[in-house]
């Protein structure tokens, strides 16, 4: 309290919550918390809480102005893909730093971001935009095989699919249209009314996190995704920093997702970035306007030990940071994938993976009694285990050693 | 009454009156662990063990409160054991 007011969007499920509050706590800021629903305290904290519409960020911003009219805001800060447009539309009403809205609006529709890309030149699968009220049996003969189907709005995997033919593409077309009827999505518009059919490109995965000032991308790290990632269904799981790829590749990763950013439009604030590499060069799959999701931003530190969220508060009240640069050590984390669908009755192994070797800690986020819905559906992880390391390979071999140790009972 | 075991009952009174009571709407609550040296340690169960907006409510909520209530105050520290929450008001994941 005292320091300048700082606004940050937090949706009552984000992971990233205790990670942004630890940070704002450290800057000394006098922090503010939206969320989509209203906290039990918020009338009696109403300085501090405050409710806004994340899914109408124009509502979000008539909003925060009003609020915001005798309790003037420094910056504002969406800690996800749900809240990044109504940060962006909050900023540029307040005169806050961030990019417009237009282009991180352009990052939440799949569909729209392909064509940015393309349009300007950087590699993207071809792709296609299909009702979902088209017959399935027909759309699937407009595609080449194999072939990704994903919603437009969804992140994290959720939803995509891949299908090798047209019987495969019509069951994957299904499975997505009764995913966007569920009750734990909320999707709108042309993403409750369309999904994006695009090529399926080979090659190696790598996510770029990277920071734009001024329209310049700094790459704060690259990771590696040592696991194949070739569907039929595509799950995160291990993500390893620094990347073993050879300079010249790293640099043309560098350049795909400026050269991306710029087509967008994006000029302030985290960047994550998918590509894929192959004999072709990178291909860029997505841009989100928006750091690294789950706990992972936990193996990122830099210069004399800041953390991802308060590079990124620092750089929305434009305050100085000492250093861009990560720790030398290679860093690592294993999203815990759901291994069925299930009740989750208990976890055992939690201590003996913490004694592994170079593991730094796990992390069980699910709870005891929670339904576990694996992807392309699930929405969540079991928890994520951190390593750090001499080296890459030391950092991969611990997260594969730690999860062994684990055993989730599902009923 | 000493001092410290003043400020104690004050933040336990600010807790039955105004904090439980709103939390329970999340089917939540708070329980005073102890205060030393002007630091309040806290523990939450029910809906706020484990929820994604645990912290929000602690730090936002919670501690603003009572630090108006109680400019004494200092910090207020959340010593729950989130992990073995069973019933969390809010379950984090991927948006």
């Amino acid at each position: 309290m005292g320091g300048p007011r700082l606004l940050l969007l937090l949706p009552t499920r984000t992971y990233r919550t205790e990670d942004f509050i630890d940070a704002a706590r450290k800057l000394g800021v006098d922090l503010v918390c939206a969320s989509e629903k209203p906290s039990t305290l918020e009338d009696l904290a109403p300085d501090t809480l405050l409710t806004l519409d994340f899914a109408d960020p124009e509502a979000a911003a008539k909003r925060a102005a009003a609020w915001s009219a005798g309790r003037p805001l420094a910056a504002v800060v969406g800690v996800d893909d749900a809240t990044a447009p109504a940060a962006a539309a909050i900023a540029e009403r307040l005169g806050l730093r961030a990019s417009a809205p237009a282009a991180v609006d352009a990052t939440r529709d799949k569909y729209q971001m392909r064509q940015c890309l393309a349009a300007a030149g950087v590699p993207v699968p071809r792709f296609r935009r299909i009702a979902l009220d088209e017959p399935p049996l027909r759309a699937s003969r407009g595609v080449e095989y194999p072939c990704v189907l994903k919603p437009l709005a969804l992140s994290a995997s959720r939803g995509v699919i891949r299908a090798n033919n047209a019987d495969q593409f019509i069951a994957a077309f299904a499975r997505i249209r009764a995913l966007l009827q569920r009750d734990d999505v909320s999707v709108a518009g042309d993403a409750a009314r369309y999904l994006l059919a695009e090529q399926y490109v080979p090659g190696l995965e790598v996510a770029l996190e990277g920071l734009l000032t001024k329209g310049h991308l700094h790459t704060l790290a690259l990771f590696d995704k040592p696991d194949p990632l070739e569907g039929p269904f595509f799950e995160e799981t291990i993500y390893v920093t620094p990347s073993r790829m050879p300079v010249a590749v790293q640099d043309a990763i560098r350049s795909a997702a400026a050269a991306a950013c710029l087509a967008l439009g994006l000029t302030e604030g985290p960047v994550h970035a998918e590509l894929r590499l192959n004999d072709d060069g990178p291909w860029v799959l997505e841009v989100a306007a928006r750091s690294i999701g789950g706990l992972c931003s936990r193996t990122l530190r830099f210069g004399t030990g800041l953390t991802l969220e308060e590079i990124i508060l620092r750089h929305a009240l434009d305050w100085p940071i000492a250093s861009l640069e990560r720790e030398r050590r290679a860093a690592g984390v294993m999203m815990i994938p759901v291994p069925r669908a299930g009740r989750l009755d208990g976890v055992r192994g939690v201590d003996d993976a913490k004694a592994v070797r170079h593991v730094e800690d796990v992390v069980i986020s699910a709870h005891v009694g929670q339904t576990l819905v694996p992807l392309p559906e699930g929405w969540q992880y079991l928890g994520f285990v951190f390593a750090r390391a001499e080296t890459p390979a030391d950092v991969e071999d611990a997260l594969r050693i730690a999860h062994a140790q684990l055993r989730f009972d599902v009923a | 009454m000493s001092e410290g075991t003043d400020l104690k009952s004050r933040v336990q009174e600010l807790i039955d009156t105004m904090i439980n009571p709103a939390v329970a709407g999340h089917g939540g609550y708070v329980e005073l662990i102890d205060v030393q040296d002007n630091r309040v340690y806290l523990q939450m169960g029910g809906g706020c063990q484990g929820c994604g907006a645990a912290d929000v409510t602690l730090k936002s909520g919670i501690e603003r409160l009572i630090k108006e209530e109680l400019p004494e105050v200092a910090e207020v520290l959340d010593t729950t054991d989130h992990s073995s929450g069973t019933n969390p008001y809010y379950t984090a994941g991927k948006s």
